[in-house]
């Protein structure tokens, strides 16, 4: 039985254990001026790496989709399924984790007016919409076209996202690694990376056991179509 | 080079390969019908000529103009389409849907008659039979070449089905005089009657039967000015779909947030809010034409008219300035900027919900994606000029 792309999400799933352990017991607090609640900035070490996936993931979304549209290749469709199903569980992930963090330290879950918030609400919502979308319509060249073509235009907002508090920083914090005003403390970043390693294997893995399955699925469907003709 | 050329198209249907490399080129003067059974992919090549679905190989064009290719590429010109479903709005009146058709404004009093309509003339075309429907959507799909001196493609799906047997002699004669004025005409039908008038006859899979119709007699309807392409703001004007759809949302969102807020003790930010949310919530209801368009697949017809869709865009944004302008005297803070920043936020989220709301009619059940998932997007523009103004 092929289950590379499971063994992969459960590595990552351990490395993502892990980043949540060094997390909360060994990466030093961060400064209590700086921070209103300088205990819950360790979410950081999950929501960082777990934004990371979440735009790994829309870019392969992306290439799926622009290959099925433009070539027809059916492996660009099932990269198409997956990577948006990997683009959601990620971009929820971090919503989620951003609400509670945003809740403990700005004191608001949300803020309608902050680009960088918005964007990515917009690029998960995004997901979630090709997600429901496609299970609502019958597989086919035309239902295939569309949900590819909001695939395409909704990779505009991947580098909108990434450049947004870099333009217009409103209450969500700038960019953090390598910038002109330096970068994090080594140990911060040790877990940071472990964490980045670890959801790229989850996304990855997912990406390829997602792509396995949606094969099955089209695999069985011929077959069912063939059944049909047969008893016909 | 014929009026209506199909060149090589592979078309998809679902997942089935409904034509494979199909071509065919119908010249002027000239009925080719399309026979065959039911699934047989008369309709796809009907519609594939109209430009109205995705070809995965080839070309299609008319008088030239190429109408679409497999590289996405799309164009437009005037010819003549009834499509299987009617594609009629239950709110157009028979008499201006087929000036629409040609776009031109005629009498159109002695067509009427000659189809038994001429009592149905001002009437609604939801107020019709089933049959008197199919006949209004025929002569849309015959009136341009009807009103033109120059030869057009006049392309008909099953325009006989629902006809009586004197409907259907008298479409048949129809065609043979439109042929006679040089048209091209593609129909795809099981009527014998049809059958016998054309000059060519497809039977699928492509047996190919050549035939002498009798010669048809043209006469082209005498028509005046153009028409203006209004038929969105006609249509709001008749049915206050705008009013009923956005414009109660809005007054909807005023009067909930009077019912939760001290109004009076608004200022600053929340104040702007306060003023501009009404139009957004209208805003967000989409163009209220696009609901009457969904009636018997109507936008499919007039995508073949125009890449903009009938809207009522003017009339939205005399709506969104009334609602803001109710909300900024309510708040006591009526100024003209806002306002009119509250009127184009409103028409500019209506025009985005439009566009897609559009983007997914292709799809077998548009009304099955839940499109106002993507809906948030709208409100940080919203956000941003409630901050701008408020600074």
């Amino acid at each position: 039985m092929n289950i590379k792309g499971e063994v992969v999400v459960l590595v990552g799933l351990a490395g993502a254990s892990l980043t949540l352990c060094l997390a909360f017991l060994w990466v030093p607090s961060v400064s209590t001026v700086a921070f209103s609640s300088p205990e819950s900035q360790r979410i950081f070490y999950w929501h960082v790496p777990s934004a990371w996936a979440a735009m790994m993931a829309n870019a392969m979304l992306f290439v799926g989709s622009t290959v099925w549209f433009f070539k027809r290749k059916d492996w660009a469709w099932r990269l198409h399924v997956a990577s948006s199903e990997a683009a959601l569980a990620t971009g929820l992930m971090v919503i989620w984790s951003g609400c509670i963090w945003g809740t403990a330290e700005w004191g608001v879950p949300w803020d309608w007016t902050d680009v960088r918030l918005n964007t990515f609400a917009m690029l998960t919502l995004l997901a979630l919409f090709i997600v429901l979308g496609r299970r609502s319509q019958p597989d086919g060249v035309e239902t295939r076209d569309t949900f590819c073509t909001f695939g395409m235009y909704g990779f505009i907002l991947v580098p909108f996202t990434y450049i947004s508090t870099r333009l217009w920083q409103i209450r969500h914090p700038g960019p953090v690694m390598a910038t002109s005003k330096g970068s994090i403390d080594w140990d911060m970043r040790i877990v940071l990376y472990c964490g980045a390693l670890s959801f790229l294997a989850i996304i990855s893995g997912y990406i390829i056991s997602g792509m396995r399955l949606a094969q099955l699925e089209m695999r069985l469907e011929k077959i069912q179509t063939k059944y049909d003709e047969v008893t016909k | 080079m014929g009026i209506i050329e199909i060149s090589e198209i592979t078309v998809f249907r679902g997942r089935n390969k409904v034509l494979e490399n199909f071509s065919l080129s119908v010249n002027g003067g000239e009925v080719v019908c399309l026979a065959g059974e039911n699934g047989c992919g008369k309709s796809t090549v009907i519609e594939a000529a109209s430009g109205l679905i995705s070809l995965e190989n080839g070309s299609t064009k008319i008088r030239g103009q190429l109408i679409r290719d497999s590289d996405g590429r799309r164009g437009r010109t005037t010819f003549g389409l009834c499509l299987q479903d009617d594609c009629v709005m239950g709110d157009e009146l028979v008499g201006e849907r087929i000036m629409d058709s040609a776009m031109k404004n005629f009498d159109v009093s002695p067509l009427l008659r000659d189809w038994n309509l001429q009592h149905r003339e001002h009437d609604r075309v939801a107020m019709l039979s089933g049959g008197q429907r199919r006949k209004v959507a025929a002569i849309s799909g015959i009136v341009p070449a009807l009103t033109s001196n120059e030869p057009l493609a006049i392309l008909l799906d099953e325009p006989d089905s629902g006809l009586d047997n004197k409907s259907t002699e008298l479409l048949s004669k129809n065609l043979r005089n439109l042929a006679a004025g040089g048209h091209a005409i593609l129909v795809a039908s099981h009527d014998s009657e049809i059958i016998k008038n054309a000059n060519r006859v497809i039977r699928f899979p492509f047996d190919v039967e050549e035939q002498n119709p009798p010669e048809g007699k043209f006469m082209s309807i005498e028509t005046g000015s153009t028409r203006k392409p209004l038929i969105g703001h006609r249509l709001n004007l008749r049915t206050l779909c705008g009013l009923s759809n956005n414009g109660i949302a809005g007054l909807l969102t005023l009067g909930a947030m009077i019912a939760l807020f001290d109004v009076s003790g608004l200022s600053g930010k929340t104040q702007i809010g306060f003023i501009m949310a009404p139009a957004l919530a209208a805003g967000l209801c989409g163009n209220p034409i696009n609901r009457l368009l969904m009636e018997n697949r109507s936008h499919a017809w007039w995508i073949t008219k125009s890449p903009i869709l009938p809207n009522s865009i003017f009339h939205s944004l005399i709506l969104y300035l009334a609602i803001t302008l109710m909300a900024a005297i309510v708040s006591d803070n009526v100024v003209v900027a806002v306002i009119i920043c509250g009127g184009i936020l409103g028409v500019f989220t209506e025009m985005t919900m439009s566009i897609i709301t559009q983007s997914t009619l292709n799809l077998s059940r548009p009304n099955a994606v839940m499109i106002r998932l993507l809906t948030p997007i709208l409100i940080l523009p919203w956000a941003v000029v409630v901050d701008n103004l408020t600074t």
